[in-house]
């Protein structure tokens, strides 16, 4: 279980760094030129931010929660570390041709 | 077409450079040398940005000669608005040179 839990809190703090990697390029970018696909990322990576943090609020912070997943099934914490793990990999590909 | 000219002119971090070299193949043909020397950036970061827009169907090469020249593709020469489109909002001084 503890495993699992680690899994799911760092891969949210990983999609924080991320986000603020890809906000950073699109803040430039869009401060440069002002053209509105690069305030749509903007916005989607702001929104994505948000979220992250919250997830990262509950694994690190919020005593109920945590419990919550302790007890909580190996398919429940499986899902949980899913949704924040495939969202690495998904923002991970997108810094790569982001960054080039 | 259009998201991959937005995606790599616009919102990506080597996009400002790549809209010079776009500007400076749509003047004359160029090989990644003389665009070097022209537009005053390291062989290896225009050799980059030419690898990013040659993998973008954006350019391609005359051959594989170290001298080769950079043309548009038919793609991007058939879809030649939107790239003055985004050019122009990416970077709206460099059109009056």
């Amino acid at each position: 279980m503890s495993a699992l839990f680690t899994i799911a809190w760092v891969a949210a703090a990983v999609n924080v760094v991320l986000l603020a990697a890809l906000g950073w390029v699109w803040v430039q970018g869009y401060r440069r030129h002002g053209a509105s696909h690069t305030l749509g990322l903007l916005v989607f990576a702001s929104l994505l931010l948000v979220q992250n943090g919250v997830w990262l609020y509950f694994y690190r912070l919020h005593e109920g929660y945590i419990g919550w997943f302790v007890n909580a099934g190996t398919d429940v914490q499986f899902g949980m570390v899913l949704l924040c793990g495939l969202e690495t990999l998904a923002l991970a590909f997108l810094v790569r041709i982001t960054w080039s | 077409m259009e998201d991959v000219l937005w995606y790599v002119l616009a919102s990506s971090r080597g996009g400002p450079t790549r809209v010079r070299i776009l500007r400076a193949l749509e003047e004359r043909p160029r090989n990644a040398n003389q665009l070097a020397t022209d537009l005053e950036f390291d062989y290896t970061t225009i050799r980059h940005h030419l690898d990013v827009l040659m993998e973008n169907n954006v350019v391609r090469r005359t051959d594989d000669d170290y001298a080769a020249v950079y043309l548009f593709t038919e793609q991007v020469r058939s879809n030649w608005d939107t790239v003055e489109t985004v050019l122009e909002a990416v970077d709206p001084d460099s059109e009056a040179r």
